[in-house]
């Protein structure tokens, strides 16, 4: 199942090599460990510069946005397997 | 001369939705095909390497590669991710050549005869960039390539082998390569050439070869040299390099037309709903040309109907102009007496489209009357705003009610949007 959401999420993240890798997401009072970082791109929204993270855990796809002029996390995208 | 040179072409397999499977796993290993954001109204922009091994093929309608392959997947498309991720791969190739020629989306040439200095030079090249690309892009996202003295032959050999390949056709490997593919494997031979060589009883390079540059002329005029070349393995064209970088890497030649269609959700004979559909492409198309500074002199509308009919009719100002709400009134004025309920056929809509050409840098000129120029006043404010916050800050009152449909990777700006339903991931 394929969704497009755009719900504020928190999100945990670590630092390495100079790159952000999200560790853990909390959504519907739910939280979620992410297993892989499978793409990291950008995008321009007018003159803003946001980064979009594919994400998975072991059920779930998400693909996550980092606006960071306001480091907001928004879960822009879902898939779950099956 | 082109047999100095050493070129490599590079091509993505299955772009779009290789992408698609790098980032989302669930994808991989099953077919799937990127579509537009109608899918049950759309085309495959891509099929996935799995879903071309089953029939299905680029540029058939979802309708048709289901009924081919009912386990397909249909996933939209999200061009502000495979733009970034082109980007990324653009610019490693950059690391490799200065001489990189963006020929497609999906598609370069590098032109490395300096950098590589022989055929073994270039092949340490291309796995070096394949290794570069499976370490910052991911595994999923592969590459064919093709090493030869030319682009032509370059093209050749990397399409002879995929997905994943590397093909190395040296200056006296082309004429081999040449006659184990087929005329239409070749860029520049496409069906209408195909069956034009066909009539002449050429069906293979060999034959082409063979058969006198004269006859080739009279039947295809400059193109038959070209055809003559080719079929020696000959391309003398050079590697066209961005003199200008865009925001994507992608040269920025000087455009020829602005241009917006759109699908209509459901075919209609609602005049109301394709008036305001038409209205926010005319706006779409507006915002565009004055974000270049351009205006168009001429206006160009299209409509297809349900039947797969359509009609075009294009119209030719005094002024030129880059107002979206001029561009719709001279659009609809155009199109409003081919209306369903004007025709003798009656068919719905299905898509309008509206583009604007003869482009010029020249401004329109200030209305007459107060209220024009009162709303011509308002345009840079508006456009201030769009260049801030990006298309789609504000919109006409009158198209309150009017959906485009999103693309994934433009999420609806506000939670409330109906699109946006809350659900609950799959939880362990």
């Amino acid at each position: 199942m394929h969704e497009l959401l755009n719900d504020p999420v928190d999100v945990v993240v670590s630092f390495k090599d100079n790159r952000v890798f999200p560790r853990t997401m909390r959504w519907n009072q739910h939280d979620y460990n992410i297993n892989q970082v499978n793409l990291v791109h950008s995008a321009h929204e007018g003159q803003k510069r946001v980064f979009f993270f594919s994400v998975s855990d072991t059920s779930n796809y998400f693909k996550l946005k980092l606006d960071p002029e306001i480091l907001e996390w928004r879960l822009v995208e879902l898939y779950t397997d099956g | 001369m082109s047999t100095d040179r050493i070129i490599i072409h590079i091509d993505m397999n299955s772009f779009f939705a290789s992408v698609e499977q790098q980032a989302n796993p669930f994808l991989r290993g099953k077919p799937i095909a990127i579509t537009g954001k109608d899918q049950k109204r759309s085309v495959v922009t891509t099929a996935s390497i799995e879903a071309k091994r089953l029939g299905v093929k680029t540029a058939m309608s979802t309708w048709e590669a289901k009924h081919i392959c009912p386990s397909l997947i249909l996933y939209p498309g999200d061009p502000h991710k495979y733009a970034s991720v082109m980007e990324r791969f653009n610019a490693i190739y950059q690391d490799f050549t200065s001489r990189v020629e963006i020929f497609s989306v999906d598609e370069s040439f590098l032109d490395v005869t300096e950098e590589a200095g022989d055929y073994f030079g270039a092949t340490f090249i291309a796995q070096t960039i394949r290794e570069r690309l499976r370490e910052e892009l991911g595994e999923h996202i592969t590459a064919s390539m093709g090493i030869a003295p030319n682009k032509l032959m370059a093209k050749l050999a990397g399409e002879s082998v995929k997905p994943n390949g590397l093909t190395i056709a040296r200056p006296q490997d082309v004429i081999a390569l040449l006659d184990r593919s087929e005329l239409q494997d070749l860029c520049g031979i496409g069906p209408r050439i195909y069956q034009r060589l066909s009539n002449l009883g050429i069906e293979t390079f060999k034959q082409l070869r063979e058969f006198p540059l004269e006859g080739l002329q009279a039947e295809f005029k400059s193109y038959g040299v070209w055809l003559h070349a080719a079929a020696h393995g000959h391309d003398s064209s050079y590697i066209i390099s961005p003199t200008k970088k865009g925001v994507r890497g992608v040269s920025e030649e000087e455009p020829k037309s602005y241009g917006h269609s759109y699908t209509l959700p459901h075919d209609t004979h609602d005049t109301l709903a394709i008036k305001r559909y038409l209205l926010g492409l005319a706006d779409k198309v507006a915002w565009r040309m004055r974000r270049d500074d351009y205006s168009a002199k001429r206006i160009t509308t299209h409509i297809r109907f349900g039947d797969f009919t359509s009609v075009t009719e294009q119209r030719t100002l005094n002024e030129p102009t880059a107002d979206g709400l001029t561009l719709f009134q001279i659009a609809w004025s155009m199109v409003n007496h081919l209306m369903p309920t004007s025709r003798s056929n009656d068919q719905p809509v299905r898509l309008v489209g509206l583009s604007a050409s003869q482009l010029t840098h020249d401004r329109q000129q200030q209305p007459l009357f107060k209220k024009e120029q009162k709303v011509h006043s308002v345009l840079p404010a508006l456009d201030a705003l769009q260049h801030r916050y990006g298309s789609g800050i504000w919109t006409r009152a009158s198209l309150a009610k009017t959906h485009f449909k999103k693309r994934s990777g433009a999420c609806p700006t506000t939670p409330h949007d109906a699109d946006c339903q809350h659900s609950r991931a799959k939880r362990r």
